[in-house]
């Protein structure tokens, strides 16, 4: 079922921000003053609220040297402002979860996000301590210094996990120029030489109102938040200088690369992985659905050809979107004395005979059930929608929220199949392999 | 004036079914949890059992096979899982509210009448076997496994076995024994069933008779040991080969069950000391010191039926270990030393109640916080009750507490890893 919404040019007038547009149960602002965008979704099933605060940097924003510098600094906004510290007894974990808030923030390629999901009566204090800490952040060497070996060990922890070594293994090696190839916790040298001075820097050029958004989901009036929002982040300054753009584009890949991860443990696994568009572009929604007959629940494809018939235990198609071409990929864990050429072999079998014979409309029609449904479910409570439209702010329009399922909705057999025959090519592919070596 | 939860949810007897609905005015969406129990011989393993018989309930009935069932719930966009958990089966699912009379039939269906087919068993086999090769090689739960074998003796239901005498137990498992304990261990028994979302009691309440009206209660009785039974506390070391951080466990029995009035002031001491970020262990192995990505501080496994343990968990890079776990132990013994302050504990009773509150913000979470508290035998009022609970706690009773209960001289440190030491 596509969402009924359309597009509305209502808005309310409120002092000090510009209407922009409203879809999908969201209205959209700019704050006249400095740029800030503003998201609300008001909805009031329960008494909580979603606070969130997008800035429009990731890894993919970091040169190498500063790799991880997205990450470390995100760490680095909870050690404290001249007015919100833990030397003052005020940190943001003291202040907010001791209302009961659910308070993080995470790092991604293409965003860093910081939230607190808390009782509607609080939120006052969750725009506060964002408006503050957008420009307020000490980053001092000592605390830099305490944090690096907490993300040392961060990424010691994520070491443990051959599937995400591989998965980081296949991204740096598909990739040859374009950021995407780092891991976003970045590689292990440059967190470990991170300088208090590179991070300020970096935060003095990203961490501005023209470059985030705000979002407010859940029970509020929208007329108070909106006032809140000017009251904190209303003094502050739009960006100094314009915020640089990522020009680097990966050059067009002319051959299958293929990569080894080897590491002790006890299930090898396969991962294949095609140059896929941008997630705006129009194919993306397509390749979703693709991915989800491929390897959705028992009827898909890939479940039957490789798990039901015994040689994998897990297979995972996924066609990640985002802000520039990306991976389209899947994955399979090998059953028990399986070998990693069968199963590639008919994880290729596969997608090559959908480029070939493409796919029924009844497969597409269950792909686009399954997605509504998981888009519906994705939705349960402020912080849930809060994290869905994170990622499609991070995109770069967050109305991709509103539209998704009718554009899923759009995709035809057809389009499946060009869009198999388009990208899931030799040439832009890369394999990689987990091969367990008994420590 | 807001309507408590007691008087919001429902509660219907539907044959041998108890009913709980909850309607939430959300989209589309309606949330299922519930649970019947089994009662396996803890004590034999038959845990493993039971598993085996899980996997199998989605793998064909006898009215379907399993590309017919699956396809049921996946034209619909709607999920069902079945979990072995202790002493119960609990399945969970979410549907979109049109497809209830579809899901329902089939949830009874597929706990009733699994069709167990022999290839599918050996499949079934095949994926527990890779599920326990995998936890061989991984760092926490080899440390849980562990520690658990530390405190527990095997007829306790927190007791975890070794994934390899698992898996020897598994290659010698026959679908006759599968069948049998389906026989002998699943019926109507305490079966519960949650409805969040976007449903009426008047129209789940005939569905659910008419899919569990017959099923008759199994004969199986209750077999465990419901205290710990600790060996001498020491440190142990499990090698994992090639995992450079560590995982590490620090663990005491706790004799004590969930409904005891000492609980909760324990529950509240024990978030003061480790239960989240702005917590004791946080704010100074992490955020002071910067020995550790995480550690926590937790009592486990503690059910109205059982006692649990206390217990804490960090993670060290191998450089850190040592003075990872001095600083760990410091903090706890400065904790049961001096005890909480008022301030402390106004902040983390704030804390407490709020997150429940936002816990409560998901239909998912609504529905399994209802059925832990009805599986408790506390009922759907808890929901009430619990936050003036927290409230009433007083910083005299969580240091009384900690003071009885918790003793940093009885911890076990069990660190899984590829530590150094253990190499040769």
């Amino acid at each position: 079922m596509a969402v009924s919404e359309v597009f509305s040019e209502v808005g309310r007038q409120v002092e000090g921000f510009t209407f922009l547009e409203a879809a999908g149960g969201i209205e959209a602002y700019r704050l006249d003053t400095n740029g800030l965008q503003v998201l609300l979704m008001p909805q009031n099933v329960v008494p909580v609220v979603a606070f969130m605060i997008t800035y429009h940097v990731g890894s993919r924003n970091e040169p190498t040297g500063l790799t991880g510098a997205t990450h470390m600094l995100e760490h680095l906004m909870f050690k404290g402002t001249e007015r919100f510290n833990k030397a003052r007894g005020t940190s943001v974990f003291q202040v907010l979860q001791r209302v009961g808030a659910q308070v993080n923030a995470t790092t991604w390629l293409d965003r860093t996000n910081y939230y607190a999901l808390l009782p509607r009566e609080h939120l006052a204090l969750a725009v506060e301590i964002e408006a503050d800490r957008m420009r307020g952040a000490l980053i001092r060497p000592e605390d830099v210094e305490a944090e690096r070996t907490v993300i040392l060990n961060e990424m010691d922890r994520g070491e443990n996990d051959p599937l995400r070594n591989l998965y980081h293994a296949v991204w740096s090696v598909a990739f040859v120029a374009h950021p995407y190839r780092h891991p976003t916790i970045g590689w292990r040298s440059d967190v470990e030489n991170m300088t208090a001075d590179a991070l300020r820097h970096f935060y003095d050029t990203y961490y501005w109102p023209n470059n985030a958004t705000v979002s407010v989901i859940g029970d509020f009036d929208p007329e108070t938040a909106l006032a809140l929002v000017r009251e904190h982040f209303g003094p502050i300054p739009r960006a100094p200088q314009p915020i640089p753009p990522v020009w680097t584009r990966e050059p067009e890949q002319r051959g299958e690369r293929r990569v080894i991860v080897r590491q002790a443990g006890q299930l090898g696994l396969v991962m294949i992985a095609f140059k896929a568009p941008a997630g705006l572009e129009p194919d993306a929604d397509a390749l979703d659905v693709l991915a989800t007959l491929l390897s959705q629940g028992r009827n898909s494809r890939l479940y039957r050809r490789l798990t039901d018939a015994g040689l994998t235990t897990l297979v995972v198609a996924a066609n990640e979107r985002h802000h520039d071409p990306g991976l389209f990929y899947v994955v399979a864990r090998l059953a028990p004395g399986k070998s990693h050429g069968e199963v590639e072999n008919v994880l290729l079998e596969e997608l090559e005979r959908v480029a070939r014979e493409g796919v029924s409309e009844q497969e597409v029609a269950r792909a686009q059930q399954q997605l509504t449904a998981l888009e519906a479910y994705g939705r349960d409570g402020p912080f849930a929608i809060a994290a869905q439209l994170n990622e499609a702010i991070a995109l770069g329009d967050w109305k991709l929220y509103a539209t998704y399922l009718d554009r899923i909705g759009q995709v035809t057999p057809d389009d499946v199949r060009r869009v198999a025959q388009t990208y899931l090519q030799e040439a832009t592919r890369t394999v990689g392999w987990y091969v367990p070596e008994n420590g | 004036m807001t309507r408590t939860f007691a008087e919001r949810v429902t509660e219907i007897e539907a044959g041998p079914c108890r009913l709980y609905v909850l309607p939430v005015p959300v989209e589309q969406v309606v949330t299922l949890r519930g649970s019947l129990r089994t009662w396996p011989d803890f004590a034999t393993g038959e845990t493993l059992v039971q598993r085996l018989t899980v996997a199998m309930l989605d793998r064909g009935t006898r009215h379907r096979d399993r590309f017919e069932l699956a396809q049921l719930l996946e034209d619909r966009g709607a999920h069902l899982s079945f979990t072995s958990k202790g002493s119960r089966i609990e399945f969970s699912g979410r549907l979109l509210r049109r497809h209830l009379a579809d899901v329902l039939p089939l949830l009874a269906e597929q706990l009733r009448e699994p069709r167990f087919d022999p290839e599918e068993f050996e499949k079934a086999r095949l994926h527990v076997q890779a599920q326990l090769q995998q936890q061989l090689e991984q760092t926490s739960t080899r440390a849980r496994i562990a520690l658990s074998q530390r405190l527990y003796p095997p007829a306790h239901p927190n007791y975890r076995r070794d994934p390899e005498a698992e898996l020897e137990r598994l290659a010698t498992l026959t679908l006759e024994e599968v069948q049998a304990y389906h026989a002998a261990h699943f019926g109507a028994n305490e079966l519960i069933l949650v409805l969040v979302g976007n449903v009426q009691p008047e129209a789940a309440e005939p569905l659910v008779r008419a899919a569990f009206a017959d099923w008759p209660a199994h004969q199986a009785t209750p077999r465990f040991a419901a205290e710990a039974a600790p060996k001498p506390p020491e440190r142990v070391l499990i090698h994992v080969p090639d995992r450079q951080n560590l995982d590490v466990l620090m663990g005491h029995a706790v004799a004590l069950q969930r409904q005891h009035p000492d609980y909760l002031p324990l529950y509240v001491g024990t978030y003061i000391l480790g239960g989240n970020f702005s917590a004791r262990l946080m704010a100074t192995v992490r955020d002071e010191q910067g020995l550790t990505y995480g550690i926590h501080a937790a009592l486990e496994g503690i059910s109205t039926e059982h006692d649990g343990h206390f217990e804490i968990e960090v993670t060290l890079s191998q450089d850190r270990l040592e003075q990872g776990l001095e600083a760990t132990l410091e903090q706890v013994q400065r904790f049961v030393d001096e005890g909480v302050t008022e301030e402390e504990l106004a902040e983390k009773k704030d804390t407490l109640t709020g997150l429940f509150q936002t816990g409560l913000s998901t239909t998912s979470g609504l529905a399994t916080a209802l059925l832990i508290n009805i599986e408790r035998g506390f009922g759907p009022g808890y929901l009430d009750r619990y936050p003036e609970e927290i409230h009433a706690v007083t910083r005299q009773q969580v240091n009384d507490a900690v003071q009885r209960y918790l003793n940093p001289e009885t911890l076990h440190t069990v660190v899984a890893g590829s530590v150094v030491e253990m190499i040769h």
